[in-house]
């Protein structure tokens, strides 16, 4: 069984989900198999504003264990993290990086700003 | 489906249907007035995130601003019937009076100001929505840099906004409109053709590579054109690109 671990930064409960990766898709957004898809599938909310399609960054995260167990960023996502407030070295989109190690441990942070990105828009 | 708790406090907003129009079967627009007299800002490009509570699921989709209007107390959503799309099919349900909720404006996939260097729109049917504000906002500029849309349907129907648009580039000589209709065919056939124009136009056109582009549409071709636009030599900031 692969495992993801979830910290939220904004100090909400930690969660793991324990998964086999070849039973995605989980839910029905972001890539089959993606931290959104299993997320969602195991009922821990993850914004995605765009319905996991790499077209905004409300699902950014930030991988702390387990970088290289998931699959390689695209062209798209690389362009869309380029414009993602607090980008690291190891951020990633939640609806595109696909866990497909049967054996992964990941570990993700959900920073605060991901959290608010939804909660302050602006209108007048 | 229950939510967990540490799901965020979202800053739903909501807006009621005000009027339909249906520009061609299957393709509508919603006019949606925001709830307490309440605006909203965006930037031409941006879309709003729908909440689209179905019996089983609530689906979060996003929506292209499509207004043409600076009425930011109004905005126009603009889509299609998706063939199995759930989420289309309950836009479709709305009537006048619904309400629905929404988060946003979200999207990078902007036009922040008129343009500056020489602009290349692509989209394809519905996807002048994001488009649309673009071409507004280069019109209301004193001046901008030339500005050209190559517009692609498979029906002359489906080239939405068609009026209006021209009516824009009528009045200013740095907008241009340049229609396709490649009938009958499914939209491999279309990116196929919009592919060839591009090719033929800015790639082997002329060496110049300061142009700037904006591409929508559906599918895998919005990327074919990204792909040979910057294999071409432009820089990859000047190619903007969103594929639904
Ligand atoms: C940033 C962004 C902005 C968008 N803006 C618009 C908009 O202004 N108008 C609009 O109609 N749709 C828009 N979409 C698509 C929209 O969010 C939904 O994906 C679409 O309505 C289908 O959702 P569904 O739940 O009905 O179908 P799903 O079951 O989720 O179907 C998804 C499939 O439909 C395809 N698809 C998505 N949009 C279309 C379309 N318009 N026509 C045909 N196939 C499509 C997808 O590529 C995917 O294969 C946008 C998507 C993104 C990412
Ligand atoms: S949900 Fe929009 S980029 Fe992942």
């Amino acid at each position: 069984m692969a495992k993801l671990r979830i910290i939220f930064e904004n100090g909400g409960p930690e969660r793991v989900i324990e998964f086999n990766p070849a039973d995605a898709p989980f839910h029905h957004d972001g890539r089959p198999g993606s931290i959104l898809d299993i997320m969602l599938g195991h009922k821990i909310h993850l914004e995605h504003a765009c319905g996991g399609n790499c077209a905004c960054t409300t699902c950014h995260v930030v991988v702390k264990e387990g970088y290289g167990r998931l699959s390689p960023p695209e062209e798209q996502e690389e362009d869309m993290l380029d414009k993602a407030p607090g980008l690291t070295p190891t951020s990633r989109l939640g609806c595109q990086a696909v866990v497909e190690d049967p054996n992964a441990e990941i570990t993700i942070v959900v920073p605060k700003y991901t959290i608010n990105l939804a909660s302050e828009s602006a209108d007048e | 489906m229950s939510d967990a708790p540490e799901k965020p406090a979202r800053n739903l907003r909501s807006a009621r249907v005000e009027r339909i129009f249906d520009h061609a079967p299957g393709i509508r627009s919603l006019f949606l007035r925001l709830a307490e007299g309440r605006a909203l800002r965006f930037v031409p490009g941006q879309f709003i995130s729908i909440s689209i509570p179905l019996e089983d699921e609530t689906r979060t989709r996003a929506y292209s601003i499509a207004s043409g209007s600076e009425d930011a107390h109004v905005i126009e959503i603009c889509f299609n019937r998706v063939p199995g799309g759930r989420g289309a099919a309950w836009l479709f349900e709305r009537g006048v009076g619904d309400t629905l909720d929404f988060i946003g404006p979200f999207g990078t996939f902007t036009m922040e100001r008129a343009p500056e260097v020489e602009t290349v729109l692509i989209a394809e049917g519905t996807a002048i929505a994001p488009i649309r504000p673009m071409m507004h906002l280069a019109a209301r500029a004193k001046e901008h840099a030339p500005t050209l849309l190559l517009y692609g349907a498979q029906s002359p129907e489906q080239l939405l906004y068609r009026a209006e648009l021209e009516r824009l580039a009528a009045n200013d000589r740095d907008l241009r409109i340049e229609s396709m209709v490649v009938p009958d065919a499914d939209c491999a056939a279309l990116y196929e053709r919009l592919a060839e124009e591009t090719q033929k136009r800015w790639v082997n056109g002329d060496n110049v590579r300061v142009r700037q582009f904006y591409i929508c549409g559906v599918g895998k071709g919005v990327l074919r054109l990204r792909d040979l636009l910057r294999a071409a030599g432009y820089e990859r900031r000047s190619v903007h690109y969103e594929q639904w």
